[in-house]
């Protein structure tokens, strides 16, 4: 049992969310999937006043494909990430990470905003999104804005997200046609939080490379490389990759499984081995 | 504080008040009795809570009483009522010892309907995916992988 009381809304309608937000604000927590947050619940860990359930409301929960985007609705579970053909035909990497998060059994219940909105620093969407350049959407009784993903994301287990604010969805830019992506993760157990977690969105044609590393610091960082990639990743393109995720990973924490020295040279590691398995991988 | 909630719950409708404090799994345990669920860890690791939310399997620990309201349930207790009558992945595990001490076992049962509800014929390595979820301190997982291939080869003979 969870010790201390709070009062328990369900509305059906967004409208609804938004109205609780901008009454309670600060004093209202939302729960999504509750894969987070319900454990901290019953460890006594967070004691909301309020808790504003997102799982009756209705909408929220759609993949679409618009000419240029794609929109996907804060409340997809990660279950349905992973499977979803739209997903899968346009950020394969995003549904990738998303059938490596937790187990079975969490993937039914987690969802896609919950966990962006959680900023947890080792969660694995936030560097598919940081390296895919989306955006996140949030919504208030008051209006809407879009953030990218590289400010969402301000420090650890914080966003940009204003208390009044819901997060609806998160926007994908449809990458060039060209282009290749991948997730990689490196964690000591099946499900566990990963001790580094990487997305590489290469575009061959452009010499582009964008790498989101998560795991090693309070927030994802964007790598950004141009590089010929005509005859592949060569050797000096490699070292530079390592080198960047090295800069890159100066703020690495240390923790059971890994401490900071060991941490930063996984991610050196983990961002050669994410570019090498986009270029290898399917368009996309 | 109280909510009221209706749940169905191994196809028997309910109405009932629930502190909002409550977790399912202590719902299903305190109030409806239905003790083959159990709870080990409380934050969503061991599994053992597993049980089916409109048809898949969450830990119903990390799920509040009042947020499954409309939804229906099944636990454990509606695969089958005696020794006689166990449902052919319980009579798998019974027969390849999937268990020692059991505890886990609900939760294992209940994986893997769900796993063979997706996958028929699983590989080992598909299989060991599918109860990733779900922890067991005894076995070493091997004979609970046997008892799971063992299942699914029934399961598909009773077709």
């Amino acid at each position: 049992m969870i010790s201390k009381e709070f009062e328990f809304f369900a509305p059906v309608h967004e409208a609804g969310v938004l109205e609780l937000l901008d009454q309670h604000g600060a004093h209202a927590t939302l729960l999504a999937g509750g894969m987070s947050l319900v454990p901290a619940m019953n460890l006594g860990l967070v004691e909301p006043e309020r808790l504003i359930s997102l799982n009756h409301v209705t909408g929220l929960d759609q993949a679409v494909e618009q000419d240029r985007v794609l929109r996907l609705g804060a409340m997809l579970r990660h279950v349905e990430v992973a499977r979803n053909p739209l997903i899968q035909r346009w950020c394969p990497a995003l549904s990738t990470a998303a059938g490596v998060i937790g187990d079975v059994q969490v993937r039914h219940r987690g969802t896609l905003g919950g966990s962006v909105a959680h900023a947890d620093p080792a969660a694995d969407y936030p560097p598919v999104l940081v390296a895919a350049g989306a955006a996140v959407r949030l919504r208030s009784i008051r209006g809407e804005r879009s953030v990218p993903a590289g400010e969402f994301f301000v420090d650890l287990m914080l966003t940009s997200r204003a208390p009044s604010e819901l997060l609806v969805e998160i926007t994908i830019p449809k990458p060039a046609p060209t282009a290749r992506s991948a997730h990689v993760r490196f964690a000591r157990v099946e499900g566990s939080f990963p001790i580094v977690t990487v997305a590489a969105l290469v575009d061959p044609a452009a010499g582009s490379i964008r790498v989101g590393l998560g795991g090693i610091g309070p927030r994802p960082v964007l790598i950004e490389l141009t590089e010929d990639l005509s005859d592949g990743l060569t050797e000096g393109a490699l070292a530079r990759l390592a080198e960047a995720a090295h800069q890159a990973s100066g703020q690495a924490y240390g923790d059971l499984h890994a401490d900071p020295e060991y941490r930063r040279a996984m991610a050196c590691v983990f961002t050669q081995r994410a570019v090498k398995s986009a270029l290898n991988g399917a368009r996309r | 504080m109280k909510t009221s909630i209706s749940v169905s719950v191994n196809d028997r409708s309910h109405r009932l008040e629930v502190d909002t404090r409550t977790i399912l799994a202590h719902l299903l345990r305190e109030q409806l009795g239905l003790t083959g669920t159990h709870i080990g860890c409380g934050t969503g690791n061991c599994g053992a809570c597993t049980v089916l939310l409109d048809g898949q399997t969450v830990k119903s620990c990390c799920v509040l009483a009042a947020d499954v309201n409309g939804q229906s349930i099944t636990t454990i207790e509606a695969l089958s009522s005696s020794l006689d009558t166990l449902h052919p992945i319980q009579q798998a595990f019974v027969e390849n010892q999937g268990l020692q001490c059991g505890f886990c076992t609900p939760g294992m049962v209940l994986s893997t309907l769900q796993l063979l509800g997706d996958n028929p014929d699983p590989s080992e390595q598909e299989i060991r995916h599918g109860i990733a979820g779900n922890l067991c301190r005894c076995t070493g997982y091997h004979f609970i992988v046997t008892s799971i291939q063992d299942a699914a080869r029934r399961m598909q003979g009773a077709k």
